[in-house]
C-alpha cells in the first residue's frame, strides 16, 4: 500500500514537475477539504486531472475575475480561447458564481487573464517618458532659477574650517530640523535678509528648530557652541572641540560674522 | 538528515512554485523591517519633543526609519506582491528569479549596512534617507533588478491582455531606480545647493507616491477582484489612476519649500499639477468601490480586501491634504512645519502599510500554503494602523498649523530679537500637539507588531492548506 501511494505519488510530482514534499502536502490538504483520500487526489493528478472544491475553499480562483466589458477594446481581438499552456494550476477552483467562469478555470487548463490586448512594453516606454517629462520640469526647471544679478548675492566663500563646518552640518543630520533659508513672505521677517536661488548653504525643508542663516547675528560663537552642546534643551553631540569650532565657523561666515 | 531539514525549510518558506517562495521571503523579510522601522519612526517623533532625552537626535533617526521603512518595508514587502502577480497575470515564470532574489539579499544588506552608516555619522545628511553618493549608488543599481525581472517576465509573457494590475506594477518597478537615479544627480558638483535640495524632495515624494501608493493600489486592484471573485467596475478609470499618480508623484514634495530660493513659477506648477495626487488617488478609491458595490458585507471576512479599501481612502485623505497645502497661499503657514511630517508618516504608514498588508494579507496564504492564523490579528492591525496613524497624522498637521501661524503672528520676529530662539515660542501648543502624536505613534507600532505577527505567524505556524501551485511546461528563465 505504501509502495503504492509512493508510485503515485512519484508520478504526480513527475506530472507536475514539482518536489515530492510539496505535492504530498498539497495533496493531504486537498483531501482534507474534498473527503477524497490523498491517494484519490494523487492519482488524478498524476493522470492530469483536477480535483473539485467545495465552495468554501481555501483556495481561490487563480486568475482575476472578467472586467466589465470595455469599449476600447473593440478593435482588439477578444480572446475567448486559453492562452499556450505554459503555466497551470491545480486545485483548479469552482467557477465564479457571480462573473462568467474564465475558461481556463472551468477546463483546468491555464487561467485566462481578463483585460485588454495591449503592449506592455508601450507602458514600460511612456512610464519612462512620464519620468523624465516630470524630472525636467522640477528638478531641472528649478536650476533655472536667476534673481538680479549683481544686486546682492546669498553665495558665501568659506573658509577651509568653514567648509568642514559644512560637511558637519550636513552628516549629522541639521537641516532635518533647521532651515537656512530665508523667505519672502511674513513669517521669516526678522530673520535676515531672503535667500537667493546660488546661495551654497544647505535650506533643508524642516523648520522644527529655528532658521540658522542669521544665527551668528543673535548669539556669540560661544553661545552657538553651547547650545549644539546640549544647552537649553538642544539634542547633544558627539562633537571634538575643533569639530565643533569648524561647525560655529560655518554658522557665522554663513551669517557674514567674523570674530 | 541535512537534506531534509533542507527541504522542510523549504517548505516553510512556501511551499508552491519558486516564485512563491520568493514572494514569501519578500513578506517576512519586510514585516522585520516594519517593526524595526516602526520603532526608529516612534522615536523620531518623540525627539522632536524631548529632543535632549536620546543619544541620536532627530536628524539621524528620522533618515534611519526612512530607509528601513520605505526601502526594507514598504519596497521589499510590495517586490513581494510583485512576483506573486506578475507569473498569474502573465503565464509565463518569472524571469531570472535568481536576480529577483539577489535584489532581496542585496537590498536586505544595504538597509541594514546604511542604519549602521547613519549611526556611526557617516551620511551625508541628504533627506530622505541621509546617505552619501557611495551608500545610494549600489541602492539605485539593485533596484534595477527588480525592473529588469519585471520587463523580462513580460517579454516572456504568453497572456496577451493585461490586467489593469500590471500597468501600476510596471511604473512603480520602472519608477523606483530612476527616482534614486534623479537624486544622485544632487551629489553633482556642479549642482547647486538649490537644485540638490529639490532632488531630496523630488526622491521623499516620488518614492511614496510613484512607488509606494502606486505599486500598493495595484496590488490592491488585484486582491479585490481576486477575492472576492467580481469583476472589476472599470479598467479605463484603473489607467487613468495610474497615470494620475504617475503624474502627481514629486509636487507635493516640491510644496514644502514654497516661496523658497527656487524660481517662482514653480509654486504654480506645484500647485495646479499637485491637484493630480488627490485626482488619482480618488479614481483608484472609487473604482474599487465601484467593484465592490453589492459585496461590502464580504469585507468583514477578508482581512486582505478591508486593508487594501482602507489604504486606498487613507490615500485619498492625506492626499488632499498634501494637495490643499500645495497652494501658496495655504503652504505660507504649513512649509517647513510638522505639517509635512504627518503628511510623509500618513501616506507611508498609514496609506502605505494598509495597500501592503492588503496584498500581504492575500497573498500570504497562497504562496505559502498556509493559513492566517487568525483574521481577528489582521483586523487588529487594520483598526491599530487606522487609529494610530490618523491620530498621528490630525495631531502633527495641527501642530504644523499652530506653528506656521504662530510664526505668521510675529513670534518669529520679536522673540527671535530677544531670545533668539524663536520656533519653541511658536510650538508652545504646538509641543503638545507633539507629544499627543508620540502617544499615537505608539498605538501604530502595536499595530505593526500585529502585522509582524500575522505574517510569522502564518509561514511557521498557519494551518497547512490546500493551495494554487503553478506549474510550467518549460523553464523559461533558466
Amino acid at each position: 500500500m505504501v509502495t503504492k501511494m509512493s508510485e503515485t505519488l512519484s508520478a504526480a510530482a513527475a506530472a507536475l514537475g514539482l518536489p515530492e514534499a510539496i505535492v504530498e502536502r498539497s495533496a493531504a490538504a486537498r483531501a482534507e477539504e474534498t473527503g477524497m483520500s490523498v491517494d484519490e487526489v494523487l492519482a488524478a493528478w498524476a493522470g492530469g486531472k483536477t480535483v473539485e472544491t467545495p465552495a468554501s475553499s481555501a483556495a481561490e480562483p487563480e486568475a482575476p475575475a472578467p472586467e466589465a466589458p470595455e469599449e476600447d477594446t473593440a478593435g482588439a481581438p477578444e480572446e475567448t480561447a486559453a492562452p499556450p499552456a505554459s503555466a497551470a494550476i491545480i486545485d483548479v477552483p469552482p467557477a465564479p458564481t457571480r462573473a462568467p467562469a474564465p475558461v481556463a478555470a472551468a477546463s483546468g487548463k491555464p487561467p485566462t487573464l481578463i483585460g485588454s490586448s495591449d503592449r506592455p512594453m508601450t507602458v514600460v516606454m511612456a512610464s519612462i517618458g512620464l519620468f523624465l517629462a516630470v524630472f525636467m520640469i522640477a528638478v531641472v526647471g528649478s536650476s533655472t532659477a536667476q534673481d538680479e544679478p549683481g544686486a546682492r548675492t546669498s553665495h558665501v566663500d568659506y573658509s577651509a574650517a568653514g567648509e568642514n563646518g559644512r560637511d558637519l552640518y550636513a552628516s549629522l543630520g541639521c537641516a532635518a530640523c533647521h532651515t537656512q533659508m530665508v523667505r519672502p513672505i511674513v513669517s521669516d521677517v526678522g530673520l535676515g535678509p531672503v535667500t537667493l536661488s546660488d546661495m551654497n548653504q544647505i535650506p533643508g525643508s524642516r523648520r522644527f528648530g529655528p532658521d540658522l542663516s542669521g544665527v551668528a547675528n543673535r548669539m556669540s560663537g560661544a553661545q552657538i557652541g553651547a547650545v549644539v552642546g546640549g544647552f537649553g534643551g538642544h539634542g547633544t553631540t558627539s562633537l571634538s572641540t575643533g569639530e565643533l569650532d569648524d561647525l560655529v565657523t560655518y554658522l557665522m561666515e554663513t551669517a557674514g560674522v567674523t570674530e | 538528515m541535512a537534506a531534509t531539514q533542507k527541504a522542510d525549510i523549504r517548505t516553510l518558506l512556501g511551499a508552491g512554485a519558486d516564485e512563491d517562495r520568493l514572494a514569501v521571503s519578500h513578506f517576512l523579510i519586510g514585516a522585520g523591517f516594519l517593526v524595526g522601522g516602526g520603532l526608529l519612526q516612534a522615536l523620531a517623533i518623540f525627539t522632536l519633543r524631548f529632543d535632549d532625552l536620546l543619544p541620536i537626535g532627530y536628524g539621524l533617526l528620522e533618515a534611519m526609519a526612512n530607509l528601513t521603512l520605505v526601502l526594507g518595508f514598504a519596497v521589499i514587502s510590495l517586490l513581494g506582491g510583485v512576483y506573486y502577480v506578475l507569473p498569474r497575470l502573465t503565464g509565463a515564470r518569472l524571469w531570472g528569479a535568481d536576480l529577483a532574489r539577489l535584489a532581496l539579499l542585496a537590498l536586505t544588506g544595504l538597509v541594514l549596512a546604511g542604519d549602521l552608516v547613519l549611526v556611526l555619522g557617516l551620511g551625508s545628511g541628504r533627506q530622505p534617507f541621509g546617505l552619501d553618493w557611495w551608500a545610494s549608488i549600489p541602492i539605485a543599481l539593485v533596484l534595477f533588478l527588480p525592473a529588469g525581472v519585471t520587463i523580462g517576465t513580460l517579454r516572456n509573457r504568453r497572456e496577451t491582455r493585461s490586467f489593469v494590475t500590471l500597468w501600476f506594477v510596471i511604473g512603480g518597478v520602472i519608477w523606483l531606480p530612476m527616482l534614486f537615479l534623479a537624486h544622485l544627480i544632487g551629489e553633482l558638483p556642479v549642482v547647486g545647493a538649490v537644485t540638490a535640495s529639490v532632488s531630496e524632495l523630488f526622491l521623499s515624494a516620488g518614492v511614496l507616491t510613484m512607488v509606494i501608493i502606486t505599486l500598493g493600489t495595484g496590488l490592491v486592484y488585484y486582491t479585490v477582484v481576486k477575492e472576492l471573485d467580481i469583476p472589476l467596475a472599470s479598467r479605463q478609470l484603473g489607467i487613468v489612476g495610474f497615470w494620475s499618480l504617475g503624474f502627481a508623484g514629486v509636487w507635493w514634495g516640491l510644496a514644502q519649500t514654497v516661496f523658497g530660493p527656487g524660481p517662482d513659477w514653480i509654486a504654480g506648477v506645484v500647485a495646479a499639477l499637485g491637484l493630480a495626487f488627490p485626482i488619482g488617488a480618488l479614481i483608484n478609491a472609487a473604482n474599487v468601490s465601484m467593484t465592490l458595490e453589492g459585496h461590502w458585507d464580504e469585507m468583514g471576512d477578508r482581512p486582505g480586501v478591508a486593508s487594501g479599501v482602507y489604504g486606498l481612502y487613507f490615500a485619498v485623505t492625506v492626499a488632499v491634504m498634501a494637495s490643499f497645502a500645495s497652494f501658496p497661499t495655504i503652504g505660507s503657514v504649513t512649509a517647513l512645519t510638522t505639517y509635512w511630517e504627518a503628511i510623509e508618516y500618513a501616506i507611508l504608514l498609514g496609506a502605505g502599510s494598509l495597500l501592503v498588508a492588503g496584498t500581504t494579507f492575500e497573498a500570504l496564504p497562497r504562496a505559502a500554503g498556509r493559513r492566517l492564523p487568525t483574521s481577528d490579528r489582521a483586523r487588529t492591525f487594520n483598526r491599530l494602523t487606522i487609529v494610530g496613524v490618523g491620530g498621528v497624522l490630525v495631531s502633527l498637521a495641527a501642530a504644523g498649523l499652530v506653528t506656521g501661524y504662530s510664526w505668521l503672528g510675529g513670534s518669529n520676529t520679536a522673540a527671535f530679537q530677544d531670545a533668539g530662539d524663536t520656533w519653541a515660542v511658536g510650538a508652545g501648543a504646538a509641543g503638545v500637539l507633539t507629544l499627543v502624536a508620540v502617544g499615537f505613534a505608539i498605538v501604530t507600532v502595536l499595530g505593526q507588531f500585529a502585522y509582524a505577527s500575522v505574517v510569522a505567524g502564518t509561514i511557521f505556524s498557519g494551518k497547512v492548506v490546500a493551495q494554487d501551485l503553478l506549474v510550467a511546461d518549460g523553464d523559461e528563465d533558466e
